[in-house]
């Protein structure tokens, strides 16, 4: 059900994406980067293999960011594992209202380079509000991550 | 016309025109200020209550019972999402416009409601450039014309209270004291 659910969302996304880019490039087909659907624990077994691929994964928002909305944290299918996602393309901000919802993202699976991951864990580091242990601080220091490019909420 | 009129005029027709952008921007950079010193978050509101279980329980022990029970003692079972648990101790409720926290072991929950507060909301929206397009032509014709507005300023007032006598010295203190931050806190 909730690869279907994920099938589903994706190609909905995707679809919305493809129309686009007809309008602005004068209609192209064929131009569509495919597009993989994966759940949480899928990606990050084997984060090499998707590493750069447009991925359409769909799961509940655990938490967004409260500074500006510049990321937000979708659980796995175990209920445990967790993933980040930030915004791309014409996504501003996730909104905090997003929480609990059940989310269909489509976006890049990207790896950050040492350099850029230990910016991250800095930056991370230097913020008081992470203080605390958080269930999804793991994921939010993560080398990993997805940067969305479209959304849907699937469940409010 | 002489280049003070001019000075003059620039000064007093940008100034009013520019009032309004002016309060969005200067009230909006003060809660951005305490926003990013992790003081408060301006665009939201945030309302919190403390609730208790009958009893401690388990993560083995919550139930659809359960969950529907804290709804029902919190009021909030027409806002319900979902849940889940962020550890072995905590259960997460997932509400329309908040949440509900809940420590199993003690059986201490809290509800925490969540809005946006108004009028931050907007200003804030429009100081971070969210609209963008014309927007953004328009705020850097604003930005423009407050640095036509200082420069006019400081040539607005002749002798000794002006740029060449007191009026120069507070300048030279207002360049000082960001230089010194940096000084202090950047370059050294």
């Amino acid at each position: 059900m909730q690869r279907l659910l994920i099938w589903v969302a994706g190609m909905v996304l995707l679809s919305a994406c493809n129309q686009t880019g007809q309008k602005e490039e004068g209609g192209t087909p064929g131009n569509m980067e495919e597009v993989v659907s994966a759940t949480v624990e899928e990606i990050l077994a084997q984060p090499a293999e998707y590493e750069g691929k447009q991925i359409a994964i769909s799961g509940m928002v655990t938490h967004v960011c409260r500074h500006g909305g510049q990321k937000c944290f979708v659980l796995g299918e175990d209920g445990e594992t967790q993933i980040r996602i930030v915004p791309g393309g014409d996504i501003d901000e996730f909104k905090i209202d997003m929480e609990g919802s059940t989310v269909a993202f489509l976006g890049t699976f990207k790896i950050l380079n040492v350099q850029q991951s230990t910016a991250l864990i800095e930056d991370h580091e230097s913020q008081a509000h992470h203080d605390q242990e958080m269930a999804h601080s793991e994921a939010e220091k993560a080398d990993y991550f997805i940067e969305a490019i479209d959304f849907k909420e699937v469940t409010p | 016309m002489s280049w003070r009129k001019w000075n003059r005029w620039i000064h007093r027709e940008l100034g009013y025109l520019f009032f309004g952008m002016t309060i969005v921007y200067c009230v909006s950079g003060i809660a951005l200020n305490h926003f990013v010193a992790r003081h408060w978050d301006p665009g939201i509101i945030s309302r919190s209550a403390s609730y208790s279980l009958p009893a401690p329980l388990t993560k083995s022990e919550v139930n659809r019972e359960v969950i529907e029970g804290i709804l029902s003692l919190t009021g909030e079972k027409r806002n319900y999402k979902q849940y889940y648990f962020p550890n072995e101790d905590h259960l997460m409720i997932y509400l329309k416009g908040g949440h509900i926290y809940v420590t199993l072991s003690t059986g201490e929950m809290e509800l925490i409601r969540i809005r946006t507060r108004p009028f931050f909301k907007e200003i804030n929206y429009l100081h971070y450039n969210k609209p963008k397009k014309l927007w953004t032509w328009f705020s850097d014709l604003y930005a423009f014309s407050l640095i036509l507005i200082a420069i006019s300023g400081i040539l607005l007032i002749r002798g000794r209270k002006g740029i060449s006598g007191r009026g120069g010295i507070l300048l030279g203190i207002g360049i000082l004291i960001p230089l010194l931050f940096l000084l202090t806190y950047l370059w050294l």
